[in-house]
C-alpha cells in the first residue's frame, strides 16, 4: 500500500469490492494493482474496483486497470470500474479511450451487476 | 238710498240692465223719502198750531236736511213730492200746496249749501259745526216760512193779519227740525257707521238712564206752574259730556220735544202768553238746548281728539326716543367692537412688529428703506446694531449708508444701485459686500432690495433687507480649508502591487457640519505585505483634520518600521496622549500577507471590515479595544484571518453606517446587502455602488471607504527539479496546482494541465537510466492567455512501446499543443494550454 492511495476490500455477492481513495499514479500502480488481485479469490465472480474517491488517475493508473482486466479475464472473472459521471477519473478514463480496456459504470450497483451478472 | 252701492254690482250686468236698475233704485228712493217724509209730517201736524199746516216743530225739514247731507241733494225730488203730498191736502188752494212744497224743498237744499260751504262735518265733532248749523237753520228757515205763510196769505187761507204769527211758528218749527231733528239722525247715522270712538262697557245703559233722569225733570219742568225749564240744562250737559254727540242728541231732542209739547198745549211755562211770545221763548230755549247739547259735545270731541292727538304725539314720540335709544345704543355697541378691533390689530401689529425685529436679531437681518424724492433713509434697530452702532445713532442718508461699505465694495455697490434705477426694475439683483465697522471689524453682508415704481414706473421707493453672513463666510472659509487640508493628506496614488487591488473613497460632510477627520492608507512594507488603514477622529473642522495628518503619518512610520499592528496602535495611542489630549480617533489596521492570503486585524474602537467573496460577505472577527486615545496604557488584541483568492476586504468609517435616520445595526446590515449586491464588481466599482447605495441626500458625517481585493497574482514563472523517482511526481503535482491557481487558472484547466505535465515527468522518470541520480525539470509560465508548461529530463526517451503511449496520448489530448523535442541530452516535452485566467493586468 503506497503512502498516496488508500485501499478497502470487501466482499459482496459473491464478487470482490476494492474501495480505491487518493492518487494513482507511477509510483504506487503496481502495489496497488497487486494489492488487488491478491484479495481476489478465484472462487469470486470477480471485482468491482471503486474509484469514486479517487482525486488522480493517470496513464498508469488506465494501465494497472487494463493489466487487472486482462489478468482477472484469463481466470474467468470479470472487472467492472466505479467512476460516476463527471468526475475527474471518468474524464480521465474518457479521454483516454480506456473503454477498450476496461469497463466503468457511473455507479456502484451498475458494476456489481457486471460482475455478477444479472442473468 | 245710497247711490254709490250699485257700482260694485256692474260687472257681468248689461248696461240697459244696471241702467234700468239704477232708475228703478232713484224712484225707489224718492218714494222711500217721500213717505218718510210724509209720515212725519203726519204726526208733526197733530201739533199744528196755525190752521192745520203750521206745527212749532216740523222735523220733515231735519230729515230733509240730513238725508241731503248725507246722500247728496239729487235726492230733492223725494223732498218735493212728499211736502207736496203733505200740503195738499191741507192747502185750499192747489197752488198754495205747490208753492209751499217748493219753499219746503228749497229751504233745506239752502241749508245744506250753506253747510257745504261752511265744510260742515256731519259729525258734528267741532265746536264750529254746531255754529255754522245754528245760523244755517235759522238763516235759510226764514225762506221757507216766509214762502209757507205768504202763500197761505195770498190764496186767502189766511188772513194778512195773521201773517207775523204764521211766520214766527213756522220758521220756529222748521229751524226746530234742522237744530234738534238733523242732529239727531245725523249723530245716529255716524253711530251706526262708526265714525266716532266705539261706545265704552256699560255706556249705553248708563245713556238710558241720564236720558230717564232727563224724562222725568223735563215732564217735571214742563208741567210745574212756574218757569222751570232751566232745570233740564244741567242734564243735558250731563249727557252731552258725558256721552258727547251721542248723549247730546236724544238729550236735545227730548227736552225739545217736551218744550214744544209744552208751548202747543199752553202748559207750564207757556201758560198764559200769547202765541207769538210763546214760539219765541219756545224758539230761543230749543235753540238754547241743542246749541249748548252739540256746542258741549263737540268740545269734549274736540278736547278728546286733541288729547288723543296729544297723547299719540307722545307716544311717538316715545317710540322715536325709544328707538334712536336703541340705535345710538347699537351704535355704541359697534363702535366699541371696532375700537376693541382696532386695539386688537395694534396690539398683534406691534406683536407682530415686535416678533419681527426679534426674528431680525437672530438672523442678524436689517430693513432699510431708502426714500428716493426726499434721500430720507431709514434703519431699523437691527441695521444699526450690524453696522456696529446704537440704533438711531445718526440720521442715515445714502451717503452715510454707502460710507460703511468696505473701500473694495463701494464702487460695485454703487454702480449695482446705479444700475438697478436706471433699468427701472422692481427687482434687484441680491448683492454681497463687506463693511467696515467703526471698531475696525469687517463683516460681511449679504443684501436684497426692491423698487417700489409709481404708475409710471419711476421708481419711488427703494428698500430691502441685509443679512449679517459673516459667521457663514469664515464657517465656508474653514469648510473649504479643513477639506483642502483632508484631500491634501490623504493618499493621491496607492503602491502598484501585484495581486491587490485598492479603490478609495472620501466623501466630506455637507457645508454646515464641516469637513472632519476621517482618513485611509495603505502602507505598502515589501514582501507581498501590505497594511491598510483607516481611521476617524473624532469632531470636524481644521483641528480634527490636522490631527487626522498627524496619526496617519505616525501610522505610516510606525508600520514602515515594521512594527507588528499592535505594536503600532499602541505606539500611536501614546503619541496621541502626547499631542492631543482630550481628543479621540478611532482606527483598524488590516495587515494582509498577500501570498498567505493572511489578514491580521487590529481596531481601535473601529467598526469591523467585512471580507466579501464568491460565498457571501462577511464581518471578519476582531478583539474589542478602546479608541485611540481613549485611556492610558491601552492593549490592543490582534486577530487573524485567511482570505480566499478573489475575496475583497472592505474597510469604512462609521459616516457610512451610523447615520441620523438609521441604527448602526440596521446600517450594518444594509452594507451587507449592499455589498454582496455587487460581489462581482472590481474594488472601484464596489466603492461607487456602495456609496451609491448607502448615501442618499445629505452626508451629516464625513465617509471613507477603502476596498481592497487580493486578486490571484500574477506568479513568476515555476522552476521545479524533482528527483527522477515515481515517488516525487505527486509532490510536483501539488506545487504545480498551487502556482495554476495563483495564476486564476481554473479548476478544470488546472486538472488538464497537472495530468499532462505530470505524464510528461512520470515518462521521463519511466525512461531514466544510469546509477547517478537523475532529475527531471519543469518550467511553467503564464503568459498571453495560455499556460506553457516544460518537462525537460537528462535522459532520453525509449520510442513508445505497447501501451505505453497512452501516457503522449493523454498528454495530447490535455494539452492544446505538444513538442517533444529529444535532444542528445535528453528530451523535452513542451505543453501549451490556452486558457482565461482571473489575473489583474
Amino acid at each position: 500500500m503506497s503512502r498516496l492511495a488508500g485501499l478497502a476490500v470487501e466482499e459482496q455477492d459473491g464478487a470482490v469490492v476494492a474501495r480505491v481513495t487518493g492518487e494513482i499514479d507511477l509510483s504506487n500502480a503496481a502495489t496497488l494493482e497487486r494489492s488487488m488481485l491478491d484479495a481476489v479469490p478465484n472462487t469470486a465472480a470477480g471485482m468491482v474496483v471503486d474509484l469514486t474517491s479517487v482525486s488522480y488517475l493517470d496513464s498508469a493508473g488506465i494501465r494497472m486497470l487494463g493489466e487487472m482486466a486482462e489478468r482477472l479475464r484469463w481466470r474467468e472473472q470479470r472487472l467492472a470500474v466505479v467512476a460516476p459521471e463527471g468526475s475527474r477519473v471518468r474524464g480521465v478514463l474518457t479521454m483516454a479511450g480506456a473503454r477498450d480496456v476496461v469497463a466503468f459504470e457511473d455507479s456502484f450497483d451498475a458494476a456489481l451487476r457486471t460482475v455478477v451478472g444479472e442473468g | 238710498m245710497d247711490a254709490n252701492r250699485g257700482n260694485g254690482t256692474a260687472g257681468n250686468v248689461r248696461p240697459e240692465d244696471d241702467t234700468r236698475r239704477r232708475t228703478l233704485r232713484t224712484i225707489g228712493g224718492f218714494a222711500l223719502l217721500a213717505g218718510v217724509y210724509g209720515l212725519a209730517a203726519f204726526f208733526s201736524l197733530r201739533l199744528a198750531l196755525v190752521e192745520e199746516n203750521i206745527t212749532p216743530l216740523w222735523p220733515p225739514t231735519g230729515i230733509a236736511v240730513a238725508v241731503l247731507l248725507l246722500f247728496g241733494t239729487r235726492w230733492w225730488p223725494g223732498i218735493a213730492i212728499g211736502a207736496l203730498a203733505v200740503n195738499l191736502p191741507i192747502t185750499e188752494s192747489p197752488f198754495a200746496a205747490v208753492i209751499t212744497a217748493v219753499g219746503n224743498t228749497l229751504a233745506p237744499l239752502l241749508t245744506v249749501w250753506i253747510l257745504r260751504r261752511a265744510r260742515f262735518r256731519t259729525e258734528l265733532d267741532r265746536p264750529r259745526d254746531v255754529v255754522v248749523l245754528l245760523f244755517a237753520a235759522l238763516s235759510s228757515m226764514l225762506l221757507s216760512a216766509t214762502i209757507g205763510a205768504a202763500s197761505l196769505v195770498l190764496s186767502d187761507q189766511l188772513a194778512s193779519g195773521e201773517f207775523w204769527t204764521s211766520w214766527s211758528v213756522w220758521w220756529a218749527g222748521d229751524s226746530m227740525g234742522v237744530l234738534v231733528v238733523a242732529p239727531f239722525l245725523l249723530v245716529a247715522w255716524n253711530r251706526a257707521h262708526h265714525r266716532y270712538l266705539p261706545p265704552r262697557r256699560l255706556e249705553l245703559l248708563e245713556l238710558f238712564v241720564v236720558l230717564a233722569v232727563l224724562a222725568g225733570v223735563a215732564l217735571f219742568a214742563v208741567t210745574a206752574d212756574v218757569s222751570l225749564l232751566f232745570v233740564a240744562l244741567p242734564f243735558v250737559g250731563w249727557a252731552s259730556w258725558r256721552f258727547e254727540q251721542s248723549g247730546a242728541a236724544p238729550a236735545a231732542l227730548l227736552v225739545s220735544s217736551a218744550a214744544t209739547w209744552a208751548a202747543v198745549g199752553d202748559r207750564g211755562p207757556f201758560q198764559g202768553t200769547d202765541l207769538v211770545d210763546r214760539m219765541i221763548t219756545l224758539l230761543g230755549f230749543n235753540a238754547t238746548v241743542a246749541f249748548t247739547a252739540f256746542f258741549l259735545a263737540a268740545l269734549v270731541s274736540e278736547r278728546a281728539r286733541s288729547r288723543e292727538a296729544l297723547e299719540r304725539g307722545a307716544a311717538d314720540l316715545e317710540a322715536r326716543v325709544q328707538r334712536r335709544t336703541t340705535e345710538l345704543s347699537d351704535a355704541n355697541q359697534r363702535l366699541a367692537a371696532q375700537i376693541a378691533e382696532r386695539r386688537e390689530a395694534e396690539s398683534k401689529l406691534r406683536r407682530s412688529e415686535r416678533q419681527l425685529a426679534e426674528a431680525h436679531e437672530v438672523a442678524g437681518i436689517g430693513a432699510w428703506e431708502w426714500d428716493l424724492a426726499s434721500g430720507e433713509v431709514s434703519w431699523s434697530e437691527e441695521m444699526f446694531r450690524i453696522h456696529g452702532v446704537e440704533p438711531g445713532a445718526f440720521p442715515v442718508t445714502f451717503d452715510k449708508a454707502i460710507g460703511f461699505v468696505a473701500e473694495a465694495d463701494r464702487a460695485r455697490i454703487r454702480r449695482t444701485t446705479e444700475v438697478a434705477l436706471e433699468q427701472r426694475r422692481a427687482d434687484v439683483p441680491d448683492v454681497d459686500y463687506r463693511i467696515e465697522l467703526p471698531d475696525g471689524r469687517t463683516k460681511h453682508l449679504h443684501a436684497r432690495a426692491r423698487f417700489s415704481l409709481a404708475d409710471d414706473g419711476t421708481p419711488v421707493r427703494m428698500f430691502g433687507t441685509v443679512q449679517d453672513v459673516t459667521e457663514r463666510h469664515e464657517f465656508e472659509r474653514e469648510h473649504r480649508i479643513a477639506d483642502t487640508l483632508q484631500r491634501s493628506l490623504l493618499p493621491s496614488s496607492f503602491p502598484e502591487m501585484d495581486g491587490v487591488l485598492i479603490a478609495a473613497r472620501y466623501m466630506p460632510a455637507e457645508l454646515g457640519v464641516a469637513a472632519g477627520g476621517d482618513w485611509y492608507d495603505v502602507i505598502a512594507l515589501g514582501g507581498e505585505r501590505v497594511v491598510l488603514v483607516i481611521g476617524d477622529v473624532a469632531g470636524h473642522g481644521l483641528d480634527a483634520a490636522s490631527l487626522m495628518g498627524q496619526l496617519r503619518t505616525a501610522v505610516r512610520a510606525y508600520a514602515l518600521e515594521g512594527h507588528s499592528p499592535t505594536v503600532v496602535a499602541e505606539r500611536t495611542d501614546a503619541l496621541m496622549h502626547e499631542v492631543a489630549e482630550d481628543e479621540m480617533a478611532t482606527i483598524l489596521l488590516v495587515a494582509l500577507d498577500v501570498e498567505a492570503r493572511a489578514a491580521t486585524i487590529v481596531s481601535a474602537g473601529h467598526p469591523p471590515p467585512i471580507a466579501l467573496g464568491p460565498g457571501g460577505a462577511r464581518l471578519l472577527d476582531m478583539e474589542l479595544a478602546p479608541p485611540l486615545g481613549f485611556g492610558p496604557h491601552a492593549r490592543f488584541g490582534a486577530s487573524t484571518t485567511s482570505l480566499e483568492t478573489g475575496e475583497m476586504v472592505l474597510l469604512y468609517t462609521d459616516g457610512l453606517i451610523d447615520r441620523h435616520d438609521l441604527a448602526i445595526d440596521e446600517g450594518l446590515r444594509r452594507l451587507i446587502a449592499a455589498a454582496e449586491a455587487n460581489r462581482d464588481a472590481d474594488p472601484e466599482e464596489l466603492c461607487d455602488r456602495i456609496l451609491g447605495a448607502m448615501v442618499s441626500g445629505d452626508v451629516s458625517d464625513d465617509i471613507a471607504l477603502l476596498a481592497v481585493c487580493l486578486t490571484p497574482t500574477p506568479p513568476g514563472d515555476l522552476r521545479l527539479r524533482i528527483p527522477a523517482e515515481p515517488d516525487a511526481l505527486s509532490e510536483m503535482r501539488r506545487r504545480l496546482a498551487r502556482w495554476l491557481d495563483a495564476a486564476g487558472v481554473p479548476a478544470d484547466v488546472q486538472g488538464d494541465v497537472v495530468l499532462a505535465s505530470s505524464e510528461a515527468a512520470a515518462n521521463s522518470i519511466r525512461h531514466a537510466y544510469g546509477p547517478s541520480k537523475a532529475w527531471v525539470e519543469l518550467e511553467a509560465a503564464i503568459s498571453n492567455d495560455e499556460v506553457q508548461v516544460v518537462v525537460r529530463d537528462r535522459g532520453r526517451w525509449r520510442p513508445p512501446r505497447g501501451r505505453g503511449g497512452r501516457g503522449l496520448f493523454v498528454i495530447e489530448a490535455c494539452m492544446g499543443s505538444v513538442e517533444i523535442d529529444r535532444g542528445g541530452s535528453g528530451t523535452e516535452v513542451r505543453m501549451r494550454r490556452p486558457v482565461r485566467t482571473k489575473v489583474a493586468p
